[in-house]
């Protein structure tokens, strides 16, 4: 049996406010397997693949990511380990706006796994193209449009050879007809085998790559389902409800 | 785990710091000791012993160095304030002149203030003192003896208010080179207003010039503030510079004093509190007026 | 032609009244400022061209330049200046694209040594002591070496009001806000007294450097509030998003954080530089013959005794042209290194 590459088991986080993010939440994401996290603003999905890779702690359970355990005051050095190995892509993109896109995409290849830098740009070329944006190499972020950034981004976070990517409402920023290019890309990577933890409004996309969605509601797992099985014949009432809203 | 790592940096970083200073500590006791100077604040009671030219309580050289400071913290006082008025009124002046629409106000606002921002105060405050005071040959009238009389001994206005040439051209040279800093404070504040508003009361029928003092004005003024606070603690720190033109203000004297007595520490001490008191007033007294204008603008 | 050219003065007179004779006030007070300027211009340029003497200006710029440097030794000085002027044209000249641009910032590292090595001597030169230094040479020796020691402190400083630590924090902000609270001056003047005091009896440190590690002092708390600033225009976003691809702290601040916040404060440490430059001037109350200093010297010298117009109208200028330099390659740096603006 293979080691899921995710597992989480009760994580709690509660606000200073009260607040619930996440309520008891156990699950698992297994290799080469690709989840979609659904729910409603504010129920938690966000804060729940944030801390897959350690930007945000919680206050009892325990987690465990690419074979490394953290409680929860875990130690920078197991912190970053994770991150290493894990990918993230931002709503916002996040590009760094005073680097080009080539030393966006070779600045963590060349700094944290110290590769050389003819390596890494060959690399960080390699996965512009996958992304179709190669002529834009030299340009900065600010001289691209949103779909572009995005792709960008997934290119490098891809440039450490994640074991794990992470989106985080990665179509959400963008207009609307600039969605599909970056949909797109993700499809190939689904088709690539890569594992991807995807948080995401986008029904059809879910519909056709997911291979389980998740649906949370005030930080709780409210269903895990097949595609076919939630968008169609969803188990739980809230699960329609929510459907009934984003499909008109 | 974390926490207790910290905690060893800090006590790490925190004796190193200690090291320093006892070391420099230790240097100096041992300078202090060769030169027979053991700190104390007892010198204050002891007479001055030097005159001051400007004293706006009683003042003679046989009274103590603590009521000398105290006279040069007073004269440092009287120059601060009368500055901040008159640079705050230039200021205002001469920034809405380079926002406005007269192109002729706009290009000598800016030359104005490119020349002050572009020179050293020093050397301006000398100019006011050597060229504009000490090298009046006789007396300038305007428009008669009742009014203003300028000569190399100050300005004389309406027949009984004397000041020296001293203060005058400190205080000349203060407000002009605040002022300049003011304008473009000002002007920041009144480019921060959205342009919609120039349109919104042009569209009512308001000319320019109520326009800006009523509409954009207000507007601006929360973004002027504190801008402005600044500019008024360094008017108060660059008030020490009476010193090139022979003003007793508390820098000045406190210069006089530590030459006397050799007592550096407690001088720099002495002066690093009236500092810090003096920065607290114009704090507090730009807190006031925020606290006025937000509440006037929520009514 | 002659339509064309009436339609133009037609518009400018139109121009004209629109903008300056709108209402009585205005009329009255262009009329006003017309007259006073014409009366000043007139009254200015008949004092400059009939009644200045500017033979102390003519016969003195060695001393202004360079100070009592030995008069045999002054290529020395000279050379540095002209070093100096070389790199500010190669840097406002030098296009963005070319190699030599990255040579840049080492070459003007490089030249404040070169500075002390041209005027102290003692490497194959005749050494020369420091109160010997003086004039236009010294004045911007002053300001690019204190800049040069202020500069990586105040980034210290900044990061250190930042920090988690509470120790270094309040550390930090103590040192920040006491520098900031009092004047230049003082702290000058007791730089010159207390120095000494705090070093042991034998250490002894001249004039120069005793004022520059005054001026670092100070100027270094007024960095560290501009690059705090930097700091805090900074989304939270770019932080996060350099975790998650791995970064360790020191990475993040090195690659992610400064590079942002150098460009942020850019206008803010040029405004920084240009206040040290003029506050060098305040040496020559404390006994250092730089620009002002010796210009002071040369008043009191009684074959010139009275000129201070001319003196001080000639520092005026030399002053205002030297911030201008430095204001045209601050904004030429900022306009050839970055597309953040563009944001």
């Amino acid at each position: 049996m293979i080691n899921p590459i995710v597992s989480a088991n009760e994580l709690v986080k509660t606000y200073s406010k009260g607040l619930i993010a996440l309520n008891n939440i156990s699950m698992v994401v297994n290799k080469k397997e690709v989840l979609v996290v659904m729910g409603p603003s504010g129920s938690g999905k966000s804060t729940l693949i944030r801390t897959f890779n350690g930007l945000e702690s919680f206050d009892s359970g325990e987690l465990e990511v690419v074979g490394i355990t953290i409680g929860t005051d875990p130690e920078d050095r197991k912190v970053r380990e994770i991150r290493k190995r894990v990918g993230m892509v931002f709503q916002q993109f996040n590009l760094f706006p005073h680097l080009s896109i080539l030393e966006n995409i070779t600045l963590a290849p060349i700094q944290v796994q110290r590769k050389n830098r003819i390596e890494a740009e060959d690399h960080a070329m390699e996965l512009l193209s996958q992304m179709g944006i190669e002529k834009q190499a030299k340009k900065y972020p600010i001289q691209l449009s949103g779909g572009e950034q995005q792709r960008v981004a997934i290119a490098r976070s891809l440039a450490v050879n994640p074991e794990l990517l992470l989106f985080d409402e990665p179509t959400s920023a963008l207009d609307p007809e600039r969605v599909n290019e970056v949909l797109d890309a993700m499809r190939k990577l689904a088709q690539d085998g890569m594992t991807m933890v995807v948080v995401t409004h986008e029904v059809s996309f879910a519909k056709e790559v997911a291979d389980r969605v998740v649906f949370m509601d005030s930080g709780k797992i409210i269903e895990t389902s097949s595609p076919n099985v939630f968008f169609n014949n969803a188990k739980e009432e809230r699960s329609r409800k929510f459907l009934n809203q984003i499909i008109k | 785990m974390k926490g207790l790592r910290s905690l060893y940096i800090q006590v790490g970083i925190g004796l190193v710091l200690f090291i320093l200073f006892a070391v420099l500590i230790n240097n100096l006791s041992i300078n202090l000791i060769r030169t027979n100077l053991n700190f104390s604040f007892k010198w204050l009671y002891r007479p001055a012993s030097f005159a001051l030219a400007e004293h706006p309580l009683p003042y003679s050289p046989s009274d103590s160095y603590a009521w000398a400071l105290f006279i040069g913290w007073l004269n440092s006082l009287k120059v601060i304030f009368i500055s901040l008025i008159i640079s705050t009124l230039i200021g205002f002046i001469t920034g809405i002149a380079r926002t406005g629409r007269n192109p002729l106000l706009k290009i000598i606002a800016a030359s104005y203030i490119t020349l002050i921002r572009q020179t050293p105060l020093l050397l301006q405050l000398m100019f006011w003192y050597f060229v504009g005071f000490l090298s009046i040959k006789g007396t300038l009238i305007f428009p008669n003896e009742r009014i203003l009389v300028l000569s190399n001994q100050g300005i004389k206005i309406f027949g009984d208010i004397n000041l020296t040439a001293e203060y005058s051209s400190l205080v000349i040279g203060l407000t002009v080179f605040t002022g300049a800093y003011i304008a473009e404070v000002v002007r920041g504040g009144i480019n921060s207003v959205p342009r919609g508003q120039w349109e919104a009361f042009r569209s009512v029928g308001l000319n320019e010039n109520s326009g800006v003092l009523k509409i954009i004005i207000p507007q601006a003024l929360p973004a002027i503030l504190p801008g402005l606070t600044s500019q008024y603690l360094n008017l108060a720190k660059n008030s020490t510079l009476a010193i090139a033109v022979g003003y007793a203000d508390i820098y000045a004297i406190s210069d006089t004093i530590i030459n006397q007595t050799g007592r550096a520490i407690e001088g720099f001490i002495l002066l690093l509190l009236s500092f810090l008191f003096l920065n607290l007033i114009i704090s507090l007294m730009m807190d006031f007026f925020n606290e006025i204008i937000t509440k006037y603008q929520k009514v | 032609m002659a339509i064309l050219l009436m339609k133009k003065i037609n518009k400018l007179i139109n121009n004209v009244k629109r903008t300056m004779f709108t209402s009585s006030l205005d009329t009255f007070i262009s009329l006003f400022i017309t007259s006073i300027l014409f009366v000043c211009t007139v009254k200015l340029s008949k004092w400059f061209f009939l009644k200045a003497n500017w033979t102390v200006v003519e016969e003195n710029i060695p001393l202004f330049l360079f100070g009592v440097f030995p008069a045999d030794q002054r290529w020395r000085p000279s050379l540095w200046l002209i070093i100096l002027i070389s790199l500010v044209v190669l840097t406002l000249f030098t296009p963005s694209w070319s190699f030599f641009r990255k040579l840049l910032p080492f070459a003007w590292i490089a030249v404040i040594p070169i500075g002390i090595a041209l005027l102290a001597g003692g490497i194959g030169l005749s050494p020369v002591a420091s109160r010997y230094w003086g004039g236009l040479t010294l004045t911007i020796f002053l300001m690019m070496s204190s800049l040069f020691l202020a500069f990586p402190f105040g980034i210290i400083l900044a990061f250190g009001r930042q920090s988690k630590l509470q120790l270094i924090k309040y550390f930090c902000s103590i040192y920040i806000e006491t520098l900031r609270a009092i004047p230049l001056i003082s702290i000058l003047f007791f730089g010159q007294l207390l120095i000494p005091l705090f070093l042991p009896v034998e250490i002894e440190i001249n004039r120069v450097l005793r004022s520059i590690i005054a001026f670092t002092l100070f100027v270094s708390a007024y960095i560290a509030e501009d690059i705090r600033g930097g700091l805090q225009a900074i989304p939270k976003s770019q932080i996060e998003a350099a975790k998650s691809l791995g970064f360790n702290t020191f990475q993040i601040t090195r690659f992610i954080l400064l590079p942002q916040v150098l460009q942020i404060a850019l206008p803010a440490l040029t405004n920084q530089a240009v206040g040290l430059l003029q506050n060098t001037s305040l040496m020559s109350i404390l006994g250092l013959v730089e620009l002002l200093g010796i210009s002071r010297s040369l008043l009191a010298n009684p074959k010139f005794i009275g000129q201070y117009m001319e003196v001080y109208v000639w520092l005026a200028a030399i002053y205002w042209f030297i911030c201008t330099i430095m204001a045209l390659v601050a904004q030429n740096i900022e306009r050839k290194t970055t597309l953040v603006k563009l944001i």
